[in-house]
């Protein structure tokens, strides 16, 4: 084999060059990994989101909870079902929420956008694994004051803590910030569900009901009893089917994202082309060399193409490094499935950045082979002697 | 510069792989760029268009989630200025077993099409429409898309209304580029009185109200009439220009505009090292010919000038490409096959030509460095130079 | 046919030809040569007369039309390409007119360069790849890098290269072609101990009559064929 020296080498000696392609399939690595970043975080949050066991009730039809309905008597028979799992105190997992829609403005602009408040019930934090209040406290039943998520209350004005917003007319204070590990939850306001219903005059039924399966078959049995019931028309799937449908309403943003890439990538594949062709031109007599001293065709092919696979690597790990040195970035975009903001950050996790990696072995290999080809059908006469 | 051209040409073409390679990969990441910023711009262009005709969406103050009185439609038309207006209540329902949604309003069939001037449909397909009351007409795009004919059935499942709808084919409507053909209309009474049957506490509700101005003057007075006549009522309105009102939905996009501007800067300069980088390896082989061009008495700028020339005629081989030819591409591909919604999607020329100007760009500043170099060579040096 | 067993190199009835925008080109024809081991023939004759060829088809790097080329026993028209390329390696030093070291590798590193293809292991590599440099003269210079040795020594460096693997038989194309007559010098009696010393057999192809004085044996080309050229001849020019 061609020692792999010899490569390394001849990639310093074109410094320049070398630099440039490097810098070139770097950035087409962090655009794409910006890009995928971007669809794997929001796809995150709405995973995060899922409790496994966790199941949702909707009406029949309704695709997010702020347009569904259930009844509170139709409720309380779903939560007094067998198989719903218990908490310490040996009351059922299970809640009715309210969600309705906020309209606020974020921070540094006048155009609303539409968030969701969550009306809830003290067992409703039970169904939320790892969210904690960070900061304040919890809201006191029976008054006007809300919890927010740290993210929302850094995005949207009135949400700081002891900072006061408007719903629906009514104004609320926040009197405590929360985290729950990046879920959607981190997306919403909570306050008690009482007073929300109250001021939104809804009386006799909530949104949805949702509660934790004492176990997978429980799960199963409570989905397909619940939807069984012609006479309560209502739907129950599993949180994870819920949020996995809200992350196919963000289609756009992954084709978006995966064009970015699909094409970048190409472009950089002739890119690696051009390079390594002029790198193989100039190095003619030294391709003859080698076949006159005795490396195979095979050796020589391998030689360029891992040449050009050393380039891009480079690349990779540039794009990566670049990446990651954004940091950790919150954003928000508006969540297709429930039409409310959804706040997440960037996912900038192992597999997005192998995908980008991956992206770069792509351009290496495919942009390498052409010219790794011609370097071996050289004629080693003519070759030799080369200028 | 004009007889230097034969030259510059051939030096393109003596290496025509490498040019080919170079103006492909411009062309691909140029298609990109356009692409991009054309999700952005063609909404923009669009809104932009539709300014002639003087609409003006009137929504509840809490945004698009409020609840607006289908009384206040006939108090809309009594006010001077106003031609005409019609309700648009987004149905948002499910058509069969599809997951993605289409755009369905339920509106005035006596006024929709007055408001919406510009949108073409047939006087008799539209006398039919409005004679059946559970009648509706689409758009051709959504038509052609989902193999409707006039007289087909297409049933829909309430969502984020309670109440499932059976609706009629009467007709087709058709349009230039700036209608959104993947509307589909039916008679807010209709569903209305669906909803009175069973569900009473949310029949009436209009949803937004989208008027049409008798001229530009008057709009902003409208808009201040309307604002102050709902102002004390139970539902406040905000009137907002039909501009605005698209604007309001690209904001909830969020930061993603902002990020697809990041990734076109970063294309751009991707872009810039790799073209720099080809420009730089055929200057250099060429070191010796620049070298007797010079002795044979060319002088520095004339130098400077031709292999600029040559690096810009790379550069606009890609734009015409990529720029040019993506704009074909869409015109002639229907996206909204692929992804509902975007069927509105198109390259406006504007776009097209600023990536047309943006390829040149990238070819100039590409061959800035070499060519500086190459107009600087001393011609002992370079004479003597075997590369 | 005593002499065949022992040549080292039997070219017999080689033709070759050359097609260039549908003309033949005869270059050698019908050309049968004996070089017996440890023999050093120098090669000369007119640019075209086909020296270059005669040295490619003794590699195997180019076949010959018509006729069989034997080395060391071996008929190289029976190898495949990559076969081609081993025997290469095993049996082959090569030296040229314009060094051919590769730039990116110290001196060291491309004496070591065709040990690659034996199994030796690094440690053994190195200590051969010391060994031929010592043979040149160089061992002073492994970490030296191309750019940062003279001529004549870019091409001692290039001959330890060509003796690292021990071949049966060197190639040496236009060896002195591009350096001043000292180094040329100490090139030449470089080839003439190791023909001396360790038997290597040297074909050497050459414009030079002082370089081709130095070996053993003159061959002439004229138009693709040997013309007569003995010892005597040989002798009168020195």
């Amino acid at each position: 084999m061609v020692p792999f020296k010899y490569n390394l080498r001849s990639l310093r000696a074109r410094k320049v060059g070398s630099l440039m392609t490097i810098f070139g399939v770097g950035m087409v690595v962090w655009a794409s990994i910006f890009a995928f970043g971007l669809s794997a975080g929001l796809d995150k949050t709405l995973e995060i989101a899922a409790g496994p066991l966790d199941v949702i009730v909707m009406r029949k039809g309704s695709t997010s909870e702020a347009v569904s309905a259930v009844s509170d008597e139709v409720a309380r028979d779903i939560i007094a079902l067998p198989g719903i799992a218990t908490n310490r105190d040996g009351r059922p997992l299970a809640a009715t929420e309210l969600v309705i829609f906020g309209y606020l403005p974020r921070r540094g602009q006048t155009q609303k956008v539409n968030v969701a408040v969550r009306g809830v019930l003290p067992v409703s934090r039970e169904l939320r694994d790892g969210m904690q209040i960070v900061e304040g406290r919890d809201f006191r039943p029976g008054v006007r004051e809300a919890i927010v998520s740290r993210a929302m209350s850094e995005r949207f004005q009135g949400l700081g803590l002891g900072e006061e917003f408007e719903v629906r007319g009514g104004m609320f204070r926040v009197v405590g910030l929360f985290e729950a590990g990046g879920g959607a939850v981190e997306s919403e306001i909570w306050t008690d569900q009482s007073v929300l219903a109250q001021l939104t005059n809804r009386t006799g039924a909530m949104s949805c009901v949702q509660f934790r399966a004492a176990s997978k078959t429980d799960q199963e049995r409570l989905i397909n009893r619940i939807k069984a019931d012609e006479q309560i028309d209502l739907n129950a799937m599993t949180e994870e089917q819920y949020y996995a449908e809200q992350a196919q309403q963000s289609m756009l943003i992954k084709i978006v994202g995966g064009m970015v890439a699909f094409f970048l990538t190409i472009g950089a594949m002739f890119a690696v082309a051009n390079t390594m062709y002029g790198a193989i031109a100039s190095r003619a007599r030294e391709i003859g060399t080698l076949r006159a001293l005795g490396f195979g065709r095979f050796s020589i092919l391998l030689a360029f193409l891992l040449e050009s696979l050393i380039l891009c690597t480079l690349g990779a790990v540039l794009g990566c490094l670049g990446a990651l040195a954004l940091g950790d970035i919150r954003t928000g975009t508006m969540n297709a499935g429930t039409f409310t903001e959804v706040v997440f950050a960037f996912n900038f996790g192992p597999s997005v950045l192998l995908s980008g990696a991956l992206l770069a072995v792509a351009m290496g290999l495919i942009g390498g082979l052409m010219p790794a080809i011609r370097a071996v059908r050289m004629r080693v006469v003519n070759a030799l002697r080369e200028v | 510069m004009m007889k230097y051209l034969p030259l510059i040409l051939h030096n393109i073409s003596r290496n025509k792989i490498r040019s080919l390679l170079t103006s492909l990969s411009i062309a691909m990441s140029l298609f990109l760029v356009v692409t991009l910023s054309s999700l952005l711009s063609s909404q923009d262009e669009i809104t932009e268009r539709t300014k002639v005709h003087n609409r003006v969406a009137v929504l509840h103050e809490a945004g698009l989630a409020g609840r607006l009185p289908i009384a206040y439609v006939d108090r809309i038309r009594k006010i001077p200025g106003v031609a005409c207006a019609s309700p648009m209540s987004w149905f948002g329902g499910n058509y069969r077993e599809e997951k993605t949604q289409f755009p369905q309003f339920g509106a005035d069939a006596r006024t929709i099409f007055d408001v919406y001037e510009e949108y073409q449909i047939p006087a008799e397909q539209l006398a039919d429409w409005q004679r059946d009351k559970t009648g509706c007409v689409v758009g051709s795009l959504i038509a052609r898309n989902k193999g409707w004919k006039i007289g087909d059935k297409i049933p829909l499942k309430g969502n984020i209304y309670p109440v499932d709808l059976e609706l009629t084919v009467r007709g087709i409507y058709d349009g230039d580029s700036t209608v959104d053909k993947e509307w589909l209309l039916f008679h807010f009474e209709y569903m209305d009185e669906a909803l009175k049957e069973h569900y009473e506490r949310i029949a009436g509700n209009a949803g937004i109200i989208m008027l049409r101005v008798e001229s530009q003057q008057k709009v902003p007075t409208v808009m201040q009439t309307i604002e102050s006549a709902f102002a004390s009522s139970d539902a406040p309105v905000k009137p907002m220009t039909e501009k605005q009102f698209a604007q309001s939905f690209t904001e909830m996009m969020g930061n993603v505009r902002g990020f697809i501007r990041y990734t076109s800067i970063a294309v751009v300069v991707a872009l810039l090292c790799v073209a720099a980088n080809t420009m730089a390896m055929s200057l250099r082989e060429r070191t010796r010919e620049i070298a007797l061009l010079k002795a044979i008495g060319f002088s520095q700028s004339s130098v400077l000038g031709m292999f600029l020339s040559e690096s810009v005629l790379i550069g606009l081989l890609g734009g015409v490409v990529g720029a040019l030819g993506g704009k074909l591409l869409f015109a002639a591909v229907d996206l909204s096959k692929i992804l509902p919604g975007l069927g509105m999607f198109y390259i406006p020329w504007t776009t097209a030509l600023y990536g047309l100007a943006l390829a040149a760009g990238i070819g100039l500043f590409s061959g800035l460095a070499p060519a500086w170099r190459a107009a600087n060579l001393s011609v002992l040096e370079g004479l003597r130079k075997v590369v | 046919m005593s002499d065949h067993a022992d040549a080292v190199v039997a070219l017999l009835n080689v033709s070759k030809e050359f097609m260039r925008d549908k003309i033949h080109i005869p270059v050698l024809s019908n050309t049968t040569l004996h070089i017996p081991r440890g023999d050093f023939v120098a090669v000369m004759g007119p640019s075209g007369s086909g020296k270059s060829t005669l040295l490619n088809l003794c590699a195997g790097l180019d076949r010959p039309t018509t006729g069989n080329v034997i080395v060391n026993g071996q008929d190289l028209g029976e190898l495949s390409e990559a076969g081609l390329s081993r025997w290469r390696s095993e049996n082959l030093g090569f030296i040229f007119q314009s060094y051919n070291l590769m730039p990116v590798l110290t001196a060291q590193e491309n004496v070591e360069l065709p040990l690659l293809l034996t199994p030796l292991r690094r440690a053994e590599r190195r200590k051969h790849a010391g060994a031929a440099l010592a043979i040149v003269g160089l061992e002073d210079r492994a970490d030296h890098y191309p750019r940062q040795l003279s001529g004549g020594q870019e091409q001692r460096v290039a001959i330890a290269r060509a003796l690292a693997n021990d071949p049966v038989l060197l190639l040496a194309d236009e060896p002195t072609g591009n350096l001043d007559a000292t180094s040329a010098h100490e090139v030449l009696d470089l080839l003439v101990q190791l023909n001396d010393q360790y038997g290597t057999t040297i074909i050497m192809v050459t414009h030079d009559p002082k370089a081709a004085r130095r070996a053993k044996r003159l061959l002439h080309l004229e138009k693709g064929a040997f013309v007569q050229a003995d010892i005597d001849a040989l002798e009168a020019v020195r």
